[in-house]
């Protein structure tokens, strides 16, 4: 738990400015406001009221990504987001958001999100649009672009919906490929994978190589299926009551499978589940339940690297970059094991990406409210992709993942240069390797026969 | 305000980079001092410049207009010394922050005054060089503020301060006009042609011109260092040992002073550091080549065994880096003294000579207890350097008239141990009040600088006794 109460780290602030080139938004533009100090001031000022809310404190805070970025930075760990948020609030207490997006909205946080089996109706009918030729027809008739061109930048950046089909619930259990146990009474460490909401109707085959990436590493794996959404956008839509509610059934559901880490593959997912005990700071009855919930949580590859093995992998030849995800650097703290993992593939040239520690411009839904921003960011990050040379951006996120894919259209790199989540990378090329082992071993033996 | 001065301002730099909305004004009211904690002093308008030529133009006209221009780098003074006080214009300079050159067959980089000083080592260590002079705040201050006030840090003792490191600026003067100090066209390590008008703007605080390109000598990195932690029963034995460091032939690249508050704090910070919570803690760093480090520390660990048995040290990188951690965490672990402890920057930079150091350290602590406040002190002991960190709450007004108090006194102490109150952080809004009885009739001197430099008094007025 943090050992600051929000209000009590917003009086914390001595305004040093260790967190001025840590800050992405203060990057691009240089505007003191578009910074941690000034943002913490604003906060406090419009919560102690001695500014009014109007348009353009909201507007001010608005700009915030909420990456935390700034929180790493601090020396006192003044929790900059945590009071962004507040002042949020604040401003939606006093004028609820109204009109088609409030109640959308609240339609997507209270109806959606936290209902998997809706979320996979959502997912047969986005199938259905991009197999039915809808699809192209959106395309090709432009339509996004009359409403947004990053909403129409992100329709295209969308990965393939796998049919209704392929998309039946996960095997509760999948065995560790530990052979080494086999026979043993010693068993392998089990781990459950937290599969998300979108992630899981979006990213289905991310999910399946998750659970075949922990396999190969030593684990047993779990995939308990009652499961919901980690309640991060609730949290940071000023959704909080379903955010507890969200929170609460994962605790219990996660208690029943008996595990040992309770693995996740999103970084926003993870840096959530991890806050569980912030969440229920004052509820001396959750409390305990969610420490001990929150000290299982770790990232896939975080786990991997300190309890697993780093499975063997081979690359073909190719450079690649990784762009980590903020919530995962920065909320969950896991900073090296992605890059070790990425390290260790044989075969490809793994190059540090210059600036990596700023946000993508992603932070969740800020790339359509904040447009502009998030287009400069977004370039800068492109520039610094192409400084690296490299063809393979990995990510540890599924925003960041559509960010990045977005980036490359945006700065024309079709082509040359893809982006990929650092799991769905790394199991192909587990499994290219494990090929080139077979082909080897049977050439072994065709040697020996001869 | 005149509105025909945002117009003209909008005319030169664009609307993006003028800025009047309320939160912007909010947001550049203050710096990293308390005083500005207390009192925020808003702008009316703030610009953002890119080029000379912007600068020179926007001084033009501010004397055409009669507003007051105040130049502002990263804000991390701890002085008040970027804040309006007298309303006008805010310049933030932070976005020139281009490296234009190193020149690295000739030992020097030229750089824009927003360059923030980590970036520039950065990009030094490429060439195996590096810039000396290593404040505190050097992650996010600019080397324009590190010039504008004559900064220092740990390394001083060895290095000394930015001064040495200017070898010249091109300057806009408070009447817009253009200089390049230390040769227009000079390329030299050393020059002793003519008034040394690089040096006249060094520590001037913003008062006599706005530095918009920096000509820095820098230096070859060392490749390693080593560190010699030790503690003392009591202070005067601290005095004593560095004192005979000195005398032995010794000069540490940095010697460090943490009180038995600061000692405290860190290990409440991190408790496996479990360092003994004596009257003073030392923390001594040796650099150079392998070998030289090695000898250094053989040395230092000898001499400092004559004073106590609680002696550790190494060469080895990452057990340094274990030396090395009770200094770095020291500035935001005191605030850890106190539940919900805010640590109040003021008081915080005075400078003693080395011989009254243990004296003063103890009447610090006298001052803080006669008014209740709980406080800690670190500091630069090779050259007499205190940082003092009263660690207060926020919130209670009392303690807060009990803080301005004591760093009152504290000022006053220095003053009176044939010190000065401010070694490295600069005087700004804070220590004006020190000006006449630290400077005498050469504040008078002082004076006729500014009225002949700047007759309109354009340049942020209201600082460090200048006339307003």
């Amino acid at each position: 738990m943090k050992q600051l109460t929000t209000v009590e780290s917003m009086y914390s602030c001595v305004r040093c400015g260790a967190c001025r080139e840590a800050c992405p938004t203060l990057s691009i533009t240089g505007r003191e406001a578009d910074g941690p100090r000034g943002r913490v001031l604003m906060a406090r000022n419009l919560i102690e009221g001695v500014i009014p809310v109007n348009d353009e404190i909201k507007e001010q805070l608005d700009r915030c990504l909420l990456c935390s970025a700034c929180v790493d930075a601090c020396p006192v760990d003044v929790a900059v987001p945590d009071i962004v948020m507040m002042a949020k609030e604040k401003i939606s207490e006093v004028r609820p958001q109204e009109g088609v997006t409030g109640i959308v909205g609240k339609w997507v946080f209270r109806k959606l999100l936290p209902f998997p089996k809706r979320l996979q109706k959502l997912g047969h009918l986005l199938w259905i649009y991009q197999k039915s030729g809808l699809q192209m027809v959106v395309r090709k008739l432009r339509v996004l672009k009359l409403l947004s061109e990053s909403l129409q930048q992100m329709e295209r950046a969308m990965p393939e919906i796998l049919p209704p089909s392929r998309r039946n619930p996960h095997p509760l259990f999948t065995p560790s490929d530990r052979k080494d146990l086999k026979g043993s009474s010693h068993s392998a460490p089990r781990a459950a994978l937290f599969q998300g909401c979108i992630m899981d109707m979006m990213f289905r085959s991310t999910n399946e190589n998750t659970i075949r990436f922990l396999a190969q590493s030593g684990f047993d794996v779990v995939t308990p299926g009652q499961q919901v959404c980690c309640g991060a956008l609730h949290t940071h839509n000023g959704e909080k009551d379903t955010a507890l509610e969200l929170a609460k059934r994962n605790i219990e559901v996660f208690e029943q499978a008996n595990v040992d880490y309770i693995v996740s593959n999103a970084g926003g997912c993870g840096a959530m589940l991890r806050e569980y005990e912030e969440l229920f700071r004052d509820d001396p009855e959750w409390l305990p339940r969610a420490r001990q919930f929150c000290q299982k949580v770790k990232d896939v590859s975080e786990v991997a690297v300190q309890k697993g093995t780093i499975p063997q992998a081979a690359g073909q030849g190719e450079r690649i970059t990784y762009q980590p995800s903020c919530h995962l650097q920065y909320v969950m703290g896991v900073k090296d094991a992605p890059k070790k993992i990425l390290r260790s593939v044989a075969d490809a040239q793994y190059v540090e990406l210059p600036e990596a520690g700023y946000c993508c411009g992603s932070a969740g839904i800020y790339n359509l409210l904040q447009e502009q921003m998030a287009n400069d960011i977004l370039d800068k990050k492109m520039g610094n992709v192409a400084k690296t040379r490299a063809n393979v951006i990995v990510t540890a996120n599924p925003g960041c993942l559509l960010q990045m894919k977005m980036g490359i259209e945006r700065a024309g790199m079709q082509g040359s240069v893809e982006a990929v989540h650092i799991v769905d990378y790394i199991v192909e090329a587990m499994e290219r390797n494990k090929q080139s082992q077979t082909a080897e071993d049977q050439e072994e033996l065709q040697k020996q026969s001869v | 305000m005149d509105g025909r001065v945002i117009l003209r301002l909008e005319q030169l730099f664009g609307k993006e980079r003028v800025l009047t909305n309320q939160t912007d004004l909010m947001t550049y009211s203050y710096d990293a001092s308390f005083a500005t904690q207390l009192e925020p002093k808003e702008p009316e308008i703030v610009v953002i410049p890119q080029s000379t030529e912007e600068i020179s133009a926007c001084v033009k006209l501010a004397n055409e207009y009669q507003v007051p221009l105040y130049p502002r780098g990263a804000g991390t003074a701890q002085t008040g010394g970027p804040v309006p006080v007298m309303g006008g214009i805010v310049m933030d300079l932070s976005r020139m922050n281009r490296i234009l050159e190193i020149d690295h067959k000739n030992m020097q980089a030229i750089i824009e005054p927003g360059v923030v000083q980590a970036n520039l080592n950065n990009a030094l260590k490429e060439y195996g060089l590096f810039f000396p002079p290593d404040p505190g705040s050097a992650k996010m201050c600019t080397i324009g503020g590190m010039v504008a006030n004559n900064s220092s840090g740990l390394r001083a003792v060895k290095y000394g301060n930015t001064r040495f490191y200017v070898l010249g600026l091109e300057v806009v003067l408070p009447t817009g006009d253009v200089i390049v100090t230390g040769g227009s066209k000079s390329k030299a390590l050393k020059s002793v042609s003519g008034y040394d008008l690089a040096h006249l703007m060094v520590g001037s605080e913003g008062t006599l011109g706005i530095i918009t390109k920096l000509r820095l000598k820098v230096l070859p990195l060392p490749s390693r260092r080593g560190i010699v932690l030790c503690s003392f029963s009591k202070l005067e034995q601290a005095g004593e040992a560095v004192n005979e460091l000195f005398r032995s032939g010794i000069l540490p690249s940095a010697l460090e002073i943490m009180d038995q508050q600061c000692t405290k704090a860190a290990n409440l910070m991190r408790p496996q550091l479990a360092l003994p919570e004596n009257e003073a803690l030392l923390v001594i760093e040796a650099d150079g080549s392998k070998e030289e480090v090695a000898s250094q520390v053989k040395r230092i660990t000898e001499v400092i065994s004559k004073f106590t048995d609680y002696v550790k040290f190494s060469d080895e990188p990452e057990e340094c880096q274990q030396l090395w951690q009770a200094r770095q965490i020291v500035g935001a672990a005191t605030g850890r003294l106190k539940p919900g402890g805010f640590r109040v920057y003021g008081g915080e930079d005075i400078c003693v000579p080395l011989s009254r150091l243990p004296e003063t350290l103890r009447k610090i602590h006298e001052i803080a207890r006669s008014y209740n406040i709980v406080c800690a002190i670190y500091g630069h002991i090779g050259d007499g350097n205190l940082h003092t960190s009263p660690v207060i709450n926020r919130r209670d007004k009392e303690e807060i008239e009990n803080a301005k108090k004591m760093i009152e006194d504290i000022h006053r102490l220095a003053i009176e141990m044939e010190g000065t109150t401010t070694a490295e952080h600069g005087v700004g809004i804070v220590r004006a009040q020190y000006m006449e009885i630290e400077h005498g009739t050469a504040l008078e001197v002082m004076k006729a600088i500014k009225r002949t430099l700047d007759p309109n008094n354009i340049l942020n007025p209201g600082k460090m006794a200048l006339p307003v």
